[in-house]
């Protein structure tokens, strides 16, 4: 029976294969291919796990752009309009221009060497800066390209000399395609494809730029002769901004200013704003027996204000009353919506290696106060949409403050470092703490401190002898002493100091509301520099 | 039913089977892309390199020195480097900058020196919550580590799961390219 029945399956099986695979196999079907203008164009598609990938190389020779080999072999450039897309092959990342863009799958060599990329690398490129749309349709494998109608964009011009410098801020409601072309003297700003809705023109009145005239392809900055030019961008709403300046100006760090003669009032300190750091759903450190940096830096702070308000006489505000989140920007904001002649951002430290303990005190690091770096950080983010606070009008919601936000601190550094040497010093003596000395970092809550600032570490929860001394009030209490008797020699110190020559309007009217905690302080008219809180730039913690 | 009968649907049966497997394969074979060369990050001959890797210890960083095979490329240094930091150190006393299951993934290095690497912890939105000494160790761990090695990487940009954020924990501004420390050395 067996020799009979086995030739029999293999007959069927032979039979009825070819069948199935006949019936399974799809028909064939036309290419991938693109479709521009009504015409298609043969395109290598991949459809990869993450989702298809195309040929680049076919697409620049119809969309237009150089494709050229980077720097290293696994590295190519493509430049659209002037603007370079930097493609690490293998990568999810490219940089246009100036952003880092993470894509949904790496850019990888397909067939014969070709790059493939995915859908939303065309966006981030074509379309974002040749106003290119890209719609892929899986079930006819056709990616459709659309050319985005030129827009009219209205602009609105804005020119401010402070402090040697003039500040030319171009607004949009939204980025245009445009190109910056220079030439001495002058700066232009040519749109690509996209117009612009020039404003009422009114004459420039300033010592460094001549002339700003917008056409709808251009906006035409006229400068004074010898003088520099630097550019950068700002995010919601977008900005073109230029300062225009003495060779050498920027880099020149301002001169001092002292603290509590914000406008040449009587020098002093009356107000301080004191950060507990952390908050919410943002624990800081945990020690390791649980305890949050949150709930004793809170604790820390109400301390701190109490004492200061009775032996000072100062008045005290802090970020945050109670366990809330509170944004770091918020907390500078707070300081200088309250006009506030000292900042004290309180917190506690941990460190992945063992035995560390004792307390330190920062203060802003030159680099993070450099106002280039600054500048390019934030042409390098795209932040977070705020809407404007209900009320504000379009002179209140001022660029200038943005553009000051990251240069505010670099003007109290050496004030700042005065006082952190103040704390660190009472720290040491009084509580015989190791003395890990006064240091800079690039801490961003200090950033946008208009007033000497500092961020001040009293001690390492992460230690188990310190996170237990720390939950004892009275050695808490002790650290706020010394806090309180640093701020003391500070504001003595201020107050020795002769008053400013020149008459000014009011000076610290000490009299300011405190904002509520977690709301976003908004300042109507503040005189410059005082800066409000920029738009939260990219993710938060 | 007979034993023909029977033949015939066992029959009937395997050919369905093995023609379902047929296009399950076929059709997993049209599925995917047929990559060309891999990218030359990793390829090429290697040479061994000596390194120093800043792993933290105590309250800062601390030096270990060792030999990695890299090719030219320079992300594939950047990529070893980090790898070798994420591994953990071998001397005593030292810490991983990051937590175990944390990852590399992309890495670029822009003509300006700036290398952009995405750190990725699956799973996790957010870094490590810490205080400012244990940021600084972890972020600078790698950026010195990278800019002391590879003279072309000047700074450092940290992505976390694909996203640059303005901190990692609350204190260290991320939102820019970090530049080195090296105030965080210890002997």
């Amino acid at each position: 029976m067996k020799d009979r029945r086995f030739p029999g399956f293999l007959a069927l099986t032979l039979l009825v294969l070819p069948l199935l695979l006949a019936a399974q196999i799809p028909r064939p079907e036309a290419p991938a291919a693109a479709v521009l203008d009504g015409r298609e164009l043969p395109l290598p598609v991949a459809i990869n796990p993450a989702g298809p990938a195309f040929g680049l190389s076919a697409l620049v020779n119809n969309l237009g752009g150089t494709l050229a080999p980077g720097a290293t072999a696994e590295s190519a450039s493509l430049t659209l309009e002037g603007k370079e897309v930097v493609i690490g092959i293998g990568s999810a990342i490219i940089t246009v221009g100036d952003s880092v863009v993470p894509l949904s799958q790496p850019v990888v060599r397909g067939e014969g060497g070709t790059l493939m990329v995915p859908v939303d690398f065309l966006r981030k490129t074509y379309g974002d800066v040749l106003g290119y749309s890209f719609d892929w349709r899986p079930e006819s494998q056709r990616l459709v390209i659309g050319r985005r109608a030129a827009r009219e964009l209205p602009v609105l011009l804005d020119v401010v000399h402070l402090q040697g410098m003039t500040t030319v801020v171009l607004q949009f409601p939204e980025e245009p395609r445009y190109q910056i072309k220079r030439r001495t003297g002058a700066v232009d700003v040519q749109m690509l494809g996209d117009r612009l809705a020039p404003p009422p023109r009114h004459p420039v009145q300033d010592p460094f730029v001549q002339d700003v005239t917008i056409t709808p392809e251009q906006v035409h900055i006229q400068v004074g002769a010898g003088l520099d030019v630097a550019s950068y961008v700002l995010n919601n709403p977008f900005r073109i901004v230029f300062d225009v300046h003495q060779p050498s100006a920027v880099e020149t760090p301002a001169a001092p200013m002292a603290p509590g003669v914000p406008s040449g009032g009587p020098p002093g300190i009356h107000t301080i704003v004191v950060d507990p750091g952390h908050g919410g759903t943002e624990t800081g450190a945990i020690g390791p027996s649980g305890v949050m940096e949150k709930d004793l830096t809170l604790l820390l702070a109400r301390e701190l204000e109490s004492r200061l308000s009775s032996r000072l006489g100062v008045r005290v505000v802090l970020t945050r009353g109670e366990d809330a989140t509170l944004p770091l920007d918020d907390r500078a904001a707070i300081a200088n919506q309250n006009k506030a002649d000292l900042f004290i951002s309180i917190h506690l430290n941990s460190s992945l290696g063992t035995g560390a303990h004792g307390a330190e005190t920062y203060f802003l690091s030159a680099e993070a106060s450099d106002a280039k770096a600054a500048k390019a950080a934030a042409a390098e983010n795209a932040p977070a949409a705020v809407a404007p606070p209900p009320g504000d009008t379009k002179e209140e919601v001022k660029d200038l403050e943005l553009i000051l936000w990251d240069l505010a601190q670099s003007r109290h550094l050496s004030e700042s470092q005065r006082f952190a040497t103040l704390i660190q010093t009472e720290l040491n003596e009084a509580l015989q703490l190791r003395d890990r000395g006064v240091k800079q970092a690039p801490f961003i809550v200090l950033k946008g401190a208009e007033m000497p600032a500092v961020l001040v570490e009293l001690g390492f929860i992460s230690n188990p002898d310190e996170e237990k001394k720390l939950q004892d009030a009275a050695y808490r209490g002790a650290l706020v002493d010394s806090l309180t008797k640093a701020v003391g020699r500070y504001k003595e110190q201020v107050e020795a100091r002769p008053a400013p020559a020149a008459p000014a309007p009011a000076g610290n009217p000490g009299n300011a509301a405190p904002q509520p905690v977690g709301a976003v302080p908004h300042q109507p008219t503040p005189a410059p520099p005082q800066a409000t809180p920029k738009p939260n730039p990219g993710h938060r913690p | 039913m007979n034993r023909k009968a029977a033949a015939f649907i066992l029959g009937l049966a395997l050919a369905l089977i093995a023609g379902g497997a047929f296009w399950w394969w076929w059709q997993g074979k049209g599925n995917h892309v047929r990559l060309g060369p891999e990218p030359a990050e990793s390829a090429g001959p290697t040479e061994k390199v000596s390194v120093e890797l800043y792993f933290p210890a105590d309250e800062g960083l601390r030096t270990e020195k060792r030999d990695l095979d890299v090719t030219a490329s320079r992300k594939d240094r950047i990529r070893k480097i980090v790898a070798a930091l994420l591994a953990g150190p071998v001397s005593g006393g030292a810490a991983r900058p990051f937590p175990e299951g944390v990852m590399l993934g992309g890495v670029q290095l822009g003509e300006d020196g700036t290398a952009y690497l995405d750190i990725r912890w699956e799973g996790h939105a957010d870094p490590p919550a810490s205080g400012s000494t244990e940021e600084m160790q972890r972020v600078y761990s790698v950026v010195d580590s990278l800019t002391a090695n590879i003279p072309e990487v000047k700074q450092v940009v940290l992505l976390w799961n694909g996203v640059q954020r303005e901190t990692f924990s609350g204190h260290l501004d991320t939102s820019r390219p970090l530049l080195p420390n090296r105030t965080l050395l210890t002997p």
